[in-house]
């Protein structure tokens, strides 16, 4: 790697002294810089990609073929034909990120309005008391969480899951952001209308919130499908599993799995998230880093 | 009937209450539950009682508690480091003049594996570690290197991970970094160029300043972020070889829901809570000496 970016640097010194253009070596320097880390950041996708396509007995071969050198999709079928129950896992996953994404939804927009566009004696302080909040780390409460579902019999369902994730202090605060930037002007003249503020919310504030409400959604159902922490602890029984624990399983122990079905779901497992990055994928960055750098 | 006023504070208290009501059940009482757990010798099927100091007491003299701490850090040292650093880098040769085109096929690459689950990113990757039939060690043998020990040697288990990391997570720095960067408006380079300035002088007397804050919000995500690392690890290394990998979280994780001795592992998640507390409140502390806010 070292070899490999001290060329253009040689090379580009050279230029400078051939050319005396002193931007043109840093142009060289910065495009083979981003491709070498581009290629170190794709290759790893790739070699998923064709290893998920090859017949089972050449999996292991090496040298490594980056691209596939066959096309057998029937290995996209395996995690579902093998001795877990992979579409189990793969609807388990759907249900709980959806009803998830569904509860923040509800429960973040009418706070962020609340917090946003109301006033309301205490509003600074419980605000304040809320974002402190961001500051404990989930492994504080996951035990007392852990105990209080063992205590209602809600330990390997789904509900262990849905509940706590019902609400989300970030997700307040991201919608929060979102409600103050609309102007004024829209609420004074629905107040003047003689809207409630339950219309004013529905009617007004909520069919403008639309990116932030797209944000909040992604990375929600994001975050709660790649979850692993809490659905190891909480899921025991194959019936309950999400699609991570799934696939863990597949890999086998001691990586006993063969690459190939497990790359296969793995894709599989990755396609929603795929699916969505390619159709919005300039605004999910955009609202990410957005959302990220008021923070 | 009420008062504008007050009908308006109503109205508020109604948004507000689903998510107090789920903060008080799922954040609040928990919190103040493990602290106070963590005074109890504390059992699931009963027979808890009340032993003091003894948890945190026992947490002091605990060496493998002491290890999984100096996992912790020298893992959220390098992560960090690296990170922000690599992030930066990119960050700085992206904001470039260059063709959109080009600019837009960086930004997904490197935005890509944000998005996929560190399990998944684990499970990949253990592939391609591996020590014989691994990818990683095929290419190194090519230049003559031999075959590395990746998940069985305590030093390079440590390693994979902070790569694996780096690989994952740069990105994400990146595009904030960027961000922060196209928010600097041109004029300022424009008018240092016309007194003279040359390109490191704009770098650090503009561009350095100007994205402190920037750099400052980096930092403190990624630092809250490591120092909870747990998914990568359990699936690549599960901790091993011994304890050679194994972070508090997962130190938590094993001593409450697999040894059942949730006191314990209560007063040890405390143990976390302070240290991240005090890295943050550390942090907004120094970052009055240093941050630039426009």
């Amino acid at each position: 790697m070292i070899a490999q970016t001290r060329t253009p640097f040689a090379a580009g010194r050279q230029l400078i002294r051939q050319s005396r253009k002193p931007m043109k070596w840093q142009d060289i320097v910065s495009y083979a810089v981003l491709t070498l880390a581009a290629i170190l950041v794709l290759l790893p996708l790739l070699w998923m990609f064709s290893t998920s396509l090859r017949p089972l007995a050449d999996s292991y071969k090496l040298p490594p073929q980056w691209l596939p050198t066959a096309w057998r999709w029937q290995n996209y079928l395996a995690p579902f034909e093998s001795n877990v129950p992979f579409e189990l896992f793969f609807l388990n996953s759907l249900k709980i990120s959806a009803l998830t994404t569904l509860g923040q939804l509800i429960t973040c927009s009418m706070a962020g309005y609340a917090f946003a566009r109301l006033r309301f004696p205490g509003r600074n302080f419980l605000f304040l008391f809320l974002l402190a909040s961001l500051m404990v780390p989930g492994q504080v409460t996951i035990i007392p969480i852990y105990l209080m579902m063992a205590e209602l019999k809600l330990v390997n369902t789904h509900a262990s899951l849905i509940l706590p994730g019902l609400i989300s202090v970030f997700g307040v605060f991201l919608m929060r952001q979102f409600f103050k930037q609309m102007p004024q002007e829209l609420f004074d003249a629905a107040r003047v209308d003689g809207a409630g503020h339950l219309r004013t919310f529905l009617q007004i504030a909520l069919p403008l919130a639309g990116p932030g409400l797209a944000t909040l959604g992604i990375i929600t159902f994001n975050a709660t499908w790649n979850g692993y922490f809490a659905a190891l602890i909480f899921l025991t029984s194959w019936e309950q599993m999400t699609l991570p624990q799934g696939i863990a399983l597949l890999t086998g122990y001691m990586n006993s799995g063969n690459p190939s079905v497990v790359m296969a779901a793995v894709g599989l497992a990755i396609l929603p998230v795929l699916i969505v990055f390619l159709v919005a994928q300039r605004w999910i960055i955009e609202a990410l880093t957005r959302s990220g750098l008021k923070g | 009937m009420l008062s504008p006023k007050r009908s308006e504070a109503l109205a508020a208290y109604l948004f507000i209450l689903p998510t107090f009501i789920g903060f008080a059940i799922f954040i609040l009482y928990p919190l103040v539950e493990s602290l106070r757990i963590s005074f109890y010798e504390y059992s699931i099927l009963g027979d808890t009682y009340y032993v003091g100091l003894d948890n945190y007491d026992r947490l002091l003299n605990d060496s493998r508690l002491r290890t999984t701490y100096r996992n912790t850090i020298v893992f959220t040292g390098f992560a960090v480091f690296l990170n922000a650093g690599i992030g930066l880098l990119l960050a700085v040769f992206l904001n470039r003049r260059m063709p959109a085109l080009m600019r837009n096929f960086y930004r997904s690459a490197f935005f890509f594996p944000i998005l996929i689950a560190h399990t998944y990113i684990s499970v990949i990757w253990r592939y391609l570690y591996q020590q014989d039939t691994g990818v990683i060690n095929y290419y190194l043998a090519l230049f003559g290197i031999d075959a590395v020990p990746w998940l069985s040697h305590p030093g390079w288990a440590m390693a994979a991970i902070i790569i694996m990391d780096v690989w994952k997570n740069t990105g994400f720095a990146m595009l904030v970094f960027l961000a922060g960067l196209q928010s600097i408006p041109y004029a300022y380079y424009e008018a240092a160029q016309l007194d003279g300035a040359n390109e490191r002088q704009l770098f650090t007397r503009i561009t350095i300043p100007l994205l402190s804050p920037t750099i400052f919000f980096i930092l403190v995500i990624f630092m809250i972020g490591a120092l909870q690392v747990f998914d990568s690890i359990i699936v690549l290394t599960q901790g091993g070889p011994g304890d050679a990998t194994r972070s508090v979280v997962m130190y938590i994780y094993q001593q409450a829901f697999q040894r059942l001795d949730f006191g314990y592992a209560a007063a040890v998640s405390w143990t976390l809570f302070l240290v991240i507390m005090a890295v943050t409140l550390v942090q907004f502390w120094g970052s009055r000496r240093w941050v630039h806010y426009e």
